[in-house]
């Protein structure tokens, strides 16, 4: 079946429509807009399309409503409104020891507010940064966006983050990984590649001295014929 | 004593260590090319660190361009001064201390001077000696020596997306970056392989008659430094000293002015068609992956046509028209351009793909082997530096006067359809210009023949000499496989 999101930041009016492709065998079949068990009327109809209007002021409207298309076969398609998705990043936050991390949080609406938390072990602390003003800074450049960055970072810093931002008919949460390395991690592999740079010229310039020689060798041995 | 052995001293090696050369150029022209593109998937990563806007972090990208196109007039005046060899390792060593010290840059101005200038400056002292020295290794098999180093690019390309990719995901973008400032040090491998060539490694030490120092040193003109000419020539002022190391005479050569006009012109439409196939196919509903599959089909058509191409290039019936060939690729991928609105499902944007990969490669692989077969291999290094600053401003104007075209008309076809003009504008230009060219230069050769046969002439060491220079300096099209006939008949009238 077919779904789709519908974010719904703030109390508004929706109408949800579902229209049935000229093409389908279906015809004239018997329509019905459900949420869970609960039937809504529809207000208008066409042909070939059914609406519903729904008023959403509450978190209580949201919800998976579902129009249910019934003729020899049956179809149907379901609304998610919800609450607005917030984006983060899915793979781990790389940085470094004495480094700053940077996690941004960002949503297509507005949201009321942002908070941050992190876990210790299980449970979640909240970052109040008025306490922790030197290591953790929050700011919102704009109503979409919140950026947290945890400066001078330490191996115990790594760990679960949770972004949390509420809208007017609820909240939304996004996790970040922090992943902190120590600048042992990327050096090995570059002292590895600097060192096979170094053979490489060394065993480049080596060999060429050698050729030089034996060809040097070589006319010698040719101006001796010669002068013979 | 033996007679003086007069002869010339041994043309290019075609092969022998020059297959290691190619390699190393091929190494070097793919960082050259491909590096800067690779790095674009650090930056939305950089943008968030920042918290810049995306359009401040690609600035990146155009610096590092702009540097690596506008610093080629330096690059030729020191591989004059000194070689490709130093040049180029060097230049390894700038691109390596470029990225070390972006590993540990705490601000975007910081990155635009560590990766933009440093490192742009580094690959520019990498391109430029790299086509250069192929010139100076190769003759008769030039265009594939070309053709496969050029492809040094898709190949450097397909390594470094994934690579790049990988060492984001486990060393974040700082430890990434440090990482490839280590791998952009083998740029100092490749420059160890440029074992020099030239006179110096080619004179013969045996007793010489004058005629013999004369061809000697019109040998040496053509292909070591040009310091020897002023020799005899007495004092010289600041501009001279100059001319020495950039060849600006140049702008008096004919072919030079027809290929930097063709060529400028061209690079308005090159590249933003490849900058925007992968918004265009999103534009119409494709979605990211099937995108970008699309690029690695660019890519990998790109990867085969180049060294496709040299060989065509190289061959008998080709080499000698190869302006013909050259401007024919243009128009072909001008004419892909043109064709590919009308591409509005997946299958046809892959049929555009290929097309385009296969034009492109085409256009790439000749781009270099054109200018040497026009101006020469001695005057090459100029030339090539002098190409590349012209270039580079069109070629940072192409893709933004094309997203100024999409934002105002909301369209991608007219973007496509101003790349597909303008390079089958070019490309036909080229066309006309190099059939004038080509025949005013079989004029010249005639000439130069009836000169050369006449018995009254008076020959004096500096008329020989003079008659030696004129030749390496409008010899256009490297006629080697075609004067070596024509010495054939000359020998069959003499004996």
């Amino acid at each position: 079946s077919v779904e789709k999101d519908v974010p719904v930041p703030s109390p508004t009016k929706v109408d949800l429509t579902c229209k049935l492709d000229e093409n389908s065998n279906l015809k004239n079949p018997e329509v019905t807009w459900k949420k869970g068990s609960e039937i809504i009327p529809h207000i208008s109809k066409t042909p070939n399309s059914w609406t519903i209007q729904l008023t959403i002021s509450d978190k209580y409207h949201l919800g998976s409503y579902t129009c249910i298309l019934k003729g020899e076969k049956e179809v149907s398609a379901v609304f998610h409104l919800q609450v607005p998705k917030i984006e983060g990043k899915e793979k781990p936050v790389i940085t470094y020891e004495g480094d700053k991390a940077v996690m941004v949080c960002k949503t297509d609406y507005n949201a009321k507010t942002w908070t941050w938390h992190m876990t210790n072990g299980t449970e979640l602390v909240p970052i109040v940064k008025i306490l922790h003003a030197d290591k953790f800074q929050i700011m919102s450049p704009s109503a979409g966006v919140s950026r947290l960055e945890i400066l001078k970072l330490t191996k115990e810093d790594g760990g679960v983050y949770w972004c949390e931002a509420e809208f007017d008919l609820g909240t939304s949460k996004t996790r970040f990984e922090l992943r902190v390395l120590s600048i042992a991690g990327p050096l090995k592999p570059f002292i590895a590649i600097v060192t096979e740079v170094v053979i490489l010229v060394t065993a480049i310039v080596l060999y060429e001295v050698y050729s030089k020689r034996k060809q040097k060798g070589r006319e010698k041995e040719f101006d001796q014929i010669e002068q013979l | 004593p033996a007679p003086a052995e007069a002869g010339r001293a041994p043309g290019p090696p075609d092969g022998g260590w020059g297959w290691m050369v190619l390699l190393g150029a091929f190494l070097s022209i793919g960082f050259a090319y491909a590096f800067p593109k690779g790095l674009a998937i650090f930056f939305k990563e950089i943008q968030g660190f920042f918290g810049t806007s995306y359009s401040e972090v690609a600035w990146v990208s155009s610096i590092m361009l702009a540097t690596t196109y506008g610093a080629g007039p330096i690059s030729s005046i020191l591989v004059n001064r000194y070689g490709s060899r130093p040049v180029v390792m060097f230049g390894g060593l700038l691109c390596g201390v470029g990225m070390i010290s972006a590993a540990f840059c705490t601000s975007i101005l910081q990155l635009y001077i560590c990766v933009g200038f440093i490192t742009g400056f580094g690959l520019a002292l990498n391109l430029q000696p790299s086509v250069i020295i192929i010139g100076k290794y190769f003759l008769k098999r030039r265009p594939i020596a070309n053709g496969l180093a050029m492809a040094g690019s898709p190949v450097m390309l397909c390594t470094l997306a994934p690579l790049n990719q990988f060492l984001f995901e486990n060393f974040g973008w700082r430890g990434s970056f440090l990482i490839l400032g280590a791998i952009l040090l083998n740029c100092c491998v490749a420059g160890a392989l440029f074992r020099p060539i030239g006179a110096h490694t080619a004179l013969v030490k045996t007793p010489v008659t004058e005629e013999g120092k004369d061809a000697l040193k019109g040998k040496i003109t053509e292909d070591g430094p040009t310091e020897n000419k002023p020799e005899e020539e007495g004092g010289k002022d600041c501009f001279e000293k100059i001319n020495q190391y950039l060849d600006f005479s140049l702008f008096k050569h004919r072919g030079f002015l027809i290929y930097l006009i063709g060529n400028v012109l061209m690079f308005l439409g090159f590249f933003a068609p490849i900058v925007f196939l992968a918004p265009y196919a999103k534009h119409t509903g494709i979605d990211e992956y099937s995108a970008a599959f699309l690029l690695s089909i660019l890519a990998v058509v790109d990867m085969v046509a180049r060294p496709t191409t040299g060989i065509i290039a190289n061959s008998k019936w080709v080499r000698p028209r190869i302006q013909y060939f050259f401007s024919f690729a243009i128009a072909f991928n001008g004419a892909c351009h043109l064709l590919c609105p009308l591409a509005s499902s997946y299958s046809g944007l892959v049929v555009y793909s290929s097309f385009f990969g296969l034009a492109f490669g085409m256009v790439c692989a000749m781009l270099f082997e054109t200018l040497m077969d026009l101006v020469g291999a001695a005057r090459f290094t100029s030339a090539v530096g002098l190409v590349t600053i012209a270039e580079c401003c069109t070629i940072l104007l192409g893709p933004p006067i094309g997203g100024i075209l999409i934002d105002t008309f909301g369209d991608y076809k007219y973007m496509f359809i101003k790349c597909g003009a303008v390079m089958v504008l070019a490309g036909t230009f080229l066309f006309i210009m190099n059939y004038y060219n080509y025949r005013m230069l079989a004029k010249e050769e005639k000439e130069r023949k009836t000169k050369e046969e006449d018995p009254k002439s008076v020959r004096t060491e500096d008329e020989s000499k003079k008659n030696w220079n004129k030749d390496s300096t409008q010899d256009g099209p490297e006629l080697e496989p075609l004067r070596e006939k024509g010495e054939g008949v000359k020998k069959e009238m003499n004996g």
